[in-house]
């Protein structure tokens, strides 16, 4: 099942089947993506024809072309699990039924009224939605200044007001619910920046579940708050050595030990299908309420659309309603950590190359052996090497454009924000923020931009704290790394 | 803060009423028992006597201007303050009157709460919690819980920020105080400055700003000054007093943001209207939840904003209960406690006649709580006000109490509470079990525990 989508004359090779695994099943889990003798994977893959192949797509497609790839893929995509050729089910035979019930129970709560007005009510009670859609005078006043008064009008969407405080906990909430309605007791979950955790644990505990959240050691001394804050919300949190994507991984480990009982919460649009739909499918509510609300507001459509780019579960929750919106510009922001030219960035749509990870063929930053390169950033949420199926399949044909910014831009843009608003963004969120300096010098006089605020940066105090005062410091110090201690990690992807 | 005689302040507290004339009090003050203004048991003055005579025909909170004219509800409130500030105080109760009637400057503030602070902030059952006091045969009440830890920064203060930050505008001053303990109020001051370009200057003791080192860096961020006071024992007490100077000298161009429902009139009144959207929004969701209004309305007390901001609508609604909770620190009897309406006397305070904790001398008792925003000496008067009325109830929590409280909704709901606001949870275990089933409580979720979670983790060993 998980190769069928791949042509039969060549071959990823896999680890073969290890039965002294500690899980019984005689799997390493995930995958790990390898290139074939010389072969890279990508170009193995544009053999396959039953799918849109990267010469074709390298042309410039006509704009009814785009529309057109993205009806086709949102028409296969329940059936193949895929967005074009990316995405997929490539996961070992014991999983494929679970994900399979997952998927029905999925099409099943979406279509229930009741299971959709419970939703909503806790959505609009617990978490707090709608998030207004703020117009940021004074951000928009300073980027017109250099222009004689002239520039775009900049709103932010208010993610970072929701309870936890970030975007993550539609998803979290909606999820719980759904692994309640599935009658599992037990929720395991992975989480990067804590956020995700943290809206899990807040989750496991309303609805009386019990919580296991997996966070990487390094990931446990930078965000060291929202630690605290899942253990007093109850849940047990383990460390694993490395990262997000190492965490990840021991998440999905424990999840296939206790198939029965356990409900492994995917944080963002990554993973096997229908994880990156499902995650996709709960965020839209960021783009449904910005439409109605850019209506009331000034009657018309944002005209462009600014999201950080981790896996991309934000930026998807905001584009998703306005993909088919052509006059709508999609812009993601990624995370250059300390500059491109190195290893220490997250940037995996702008470096990275195809290939599988996490049960999703996707972009994804890789060695030349196929191993992964264990990505960096200020922003601990968006270090992950891969990306969403979805967003990689966006790039493709054009939708959406991706740039990046470094950890001292998106530094910059924080206290930025701080000192014209009073809003301290998340990190993560600041990368998006960073952008506006280089995308408003070039729109015209009050384009309308919508920024996706996605999380409150209280985590951040302490890092941004540091940076400020080596800033502040001698002056030699301003050509030496400007960020915590983080060694970068080229472990190999189990 | 020192708006009444120096002799009501701690005994090592510089005098604050002109900037020249500060004379350090020796650490043996002599006694000034006749003297003070502030009411002793021992020697009731007669003024006293006859206010309360007058209010006792009138012990009718429908009937009672609260504030009247003067700023007086029943006997307490008022305006004890140097002389130089009556005339900024009249000018912003001038201001205050006419704004209230003037719809712009209300649009602009409605607009502003909506997408800047993030309101109408959310009155959510909780299932879990409800279902913890259910009683053996299920019976017992509805907890529901008013979210205004969902706010912008955190917490109910930014109503009260927001709103005095855009009266200071139309004012046209262009210069905003405020003074700050552990730090929130001043973040809060600094975020809404930093919204409406205001120059921001905080006062905060040199001894807290170690304390909370990164609040600090954190008003910084926001664009504001932060200025440590070292006189005294360099903590909120000689904050406020430098905050008071500050204004007294610069009273042109500065507006004082204070942070709570207490100072002369007409801050507690000013202070009350501008937070009495929590109820309101309280009366509206009730109708829509479950067609009635709330039986018991709860809320903790520190200053007694936030619980202001939720009784105010319903002070006149007699089948409303109204319950206030205090922080009684280590216990009531051990001296270290904040619990100034159930131990506390009459006197002035910070320039209002209220209930404050003071020994025989009327010196200042140094209050205590877990929670910085409780750990106040003093009161709100509409809140001695309606306590003396018997209109609304006050009791008392313990540290412990609130630290069990602040891990029940931690584990229950996955809401983290403000130490303060667990102070108001915590009394829910001693109410619950009184009430018919089915009764609706709403407690006032006055802030989030982000804040706490390191204070909380050392006694709950987690």
């Amino acid at each position: 099942m998980s190769l069928q989508t791949l042509s039969p004359h060549h071959s990823i090779s896999l680890p073969s089947p290890n039965p002294n695994h500690s899980n019984g099943l005689g799997f390493d889990w995930p995958l790990r993506s390898v290139r074939h003798e010389g072969f890279k994977v990508c170009s193995v893959m544009s053999r396959d024809t039953r799918t849109q192949t990267q010469t074709q797509t390298q042309t410039q497609a006509r704009k009814t072309d785009v529309l057109r790839l993205i009806d086709e893929a949102e028409e296969s995509l329940f059936r193949t699990g895929k967005f074009g050729r990316f995405g997929g089910i490539f996961v070992p035979e014991t999983l494929v039924t679970c994900l399979k019930m997952l998927l029905s129970e999925f099409n099943l709560c979406m279509h229930d009224p009741l299971f959709q007005g419970e939703l909503s009510a806790a959505l609009r009670d617990y978490v707090g939605r709608e998030t207004p859609l703020y117009f940021a005078q004074r951000l928009t006043d300073h980027y017109k200044s250099s222009r004689g008064g002239e520039g775009p009008d900049i709103y932010l969407k208010r993610e970072d007001l929701n309870h936890g405080g970030a975007h993550k906990i539609n998803n979290a909430l909606a999820q719980a619910m759904l692994a309640k309605r599935m009658g599992r007791r037990s929720v395991v979950a992975a989480t990067g920046a804590g956020q995700h955790g943290v809206a899990t644990a807040a989750a496991c505990a309303k609805l009386a579940m019990e919580c296991t959240i997996i966070m990487g050691n390094l990931d446990m001394e930078r965000q060291s708050s929202n630690v605290l804050l899942m253990k007093h919300l109850g849940a047990e949190v383990k460390s694993v050595p490395g990262t997000f994507k190492d965490a990840t991984s021991e998440a999905i480990r424990e999840w296939v030990g206790d198939l029965e009982r356990k409900y492994y919460l995917a944080g963002t649009a990554v993973g096997p299908h229908p994880c990156p739909a499902m995650v996709r499918e709960f965020q839209s509510i960021i783009g449904i309420e910005t439409r109605r609300q850019a209506m009331e507001k000034w009657g018309g459509k944002p005209d462009v659309l600014v999201a950080c780019v981790g896996s991309g579960s934000n930026a998807l929750g905001m584009f998703h309603e306005f993909v088919r919106d052509e006059d709508v510009r999609l812009i993601g922001v990624e995370a250059a950590g300390t500059g491109m030219d190195g290893e220490t960035h997250s940037a995996t749509l702008a470096k990275g190359e195809i290939g599988v990870y996490h049960g999703a063929m996707t972009y994804l930053l890789q060695d030349h052996e196929g191993q992964i390169i264990g990505p960096h950033s200020v922003g601990v949420g968006l270090e992950y090497p891969g990306v969403s199926p979805e967003l990689s399949f966006m790039r493709e044909i054009t939708r959406a454009e991706f740039h990046t910014a470094t950890d001292e831009e998106a530094l910059d843009a924080y206290a930025l924000l701080c000192r014209l608003e009073g809003i301290c963004p998340a990190l993560e969120a600041a990368h998006a923020l960073a952008h506006l300096g280089k995308l408003c010098p070039t729109l015209p006089d009050g384009a309308k931009v919508v920024v996706n605020c996605s999380g409150r940066g209280d985590k951040d105090i302490e890092t941004v704290s540091k940076y400020q005062q080596l800033k502040n410091g001698s002056v030699s110090d301003r050509n030496k790394s400007n960020h915590p201690t983080k060694t970068t990690s080229n472990v190999v992807n189990i | 803060m020192a708006f009444a005689a120096a002799s009501s302040s701690a005994a090592t507290a510089r005098t604050s009423a002109q900037p020249d004339l500060a004379f350090r009090i020796p650490s043996n003050p002599p006694k000034f028992a006749k003297f003070t203004p502030s009411i002793s048991r021992r020697s009731p003055p007669i003024s006293c006597k006859m206010a309360a005579t007058a209010v006792d025909k009138e012990l009718d909170a429908e009937t009672l201007q609260r504030p009247d004219a003067f700023g007086r509800f029943g006997r307490f409130g008022g305006k004890y303050v140097p002389e130089t500030l009556m005339a900024a105080l009249t000018e912003l109760e001038a201001a205050f009157n006419s704004l209230a009637t003037d719809h712009e400057f209300q649009k602009e503030l409605d607009g502003i709460l909506k997408d800047y602070v993030g309101r109408e902030s959310p009155l959510y059952f909780a299932e879990r919690l409800t279902e913890h006091y259910k009683r053996h045969d299920g019976t017992g009440p509805h907890v529901y819980l008013k979210r205004e830890d969902l706010n912008h920064t955190g917490a109910h203060k930014i109503n009260n920020a927001v709103a005095q930050a855009l009266l200071a505008k139309r004012l046209g001053k262009k210069r905003i105080i405020a003074e700050t303990g552990a730090g929130q109020h001043g973040v809060a001051t600094a975020t809404v400055c930093a919204r409406f370009g205001l120059e921001c200057i905080i006062y905060m003791g040199a001894q807290d700003m170690e304390r909370q080192a990164l609040n600090v860096f954190r008003m910084r961020l926001l664009g504001a000054e932060v200025k440590p006071v070292h006189s005294g024992t360099a903590t909120l007490k000689d904050a406020t007093s430098e905050a008071i100077r500050d204004w007294v000298t610069n009273v042109e161009t500065t507006h004082y943001i204070l942070g709570s429902v207490a100072g002369p009139h007409p801050y507690p009144m000013m202070v009350r209207e501008f937070h009495k959207v929590i109820g309101q929004e309280t009366r509206k969701q009730a109708l829509e939840k479950w067609g009635g209004k709330p039986d018991v309305i709860v809320a903790c007390i520190g200053g007694g904003s936030n619980a202001m901001g939720i009784f105010h609508e319903f002070v006149e609604d007699e089948g409303v209960r109204l319950i206030g909770v205090e922080a009684a620190g280590l216990g009531l009897d051990s001296g270290k406690h904040a619990a100034t309406l159930t131990k506390g006397e009459i006197g002035v305070l910070h320039g209002a006649m209220s209930y404050l904790l003071q020994d025989e001398d009327g010196q200042i008792i140094e209050p205590h709580s877990i929670s910085a925003g409780l750990d106040y000496p003093g009161v709100g008067p509409e809140h001695s006000f309606l306590k003396d009325l018997g209109r609304a109830e006050y009791h008392s929590i313990t540290d412990e109490e609130a630290l069990e409280a602040f891990k029940r909704l931690s584990r229950l709901e996955g809401i983290i509470p403000a130490l303060e606001t667990s102070h108001a949870l915590a009394y829910l275990e001693k109410l619950c079990p009184t009430l018919p089933d089915g009764t609706k409580v709403v407690l006032n979720c006055s802030g989030r525990g982000d804040k706490d979670v390191n204070t909380a983790i050392n006694y709950l060993k987690l």
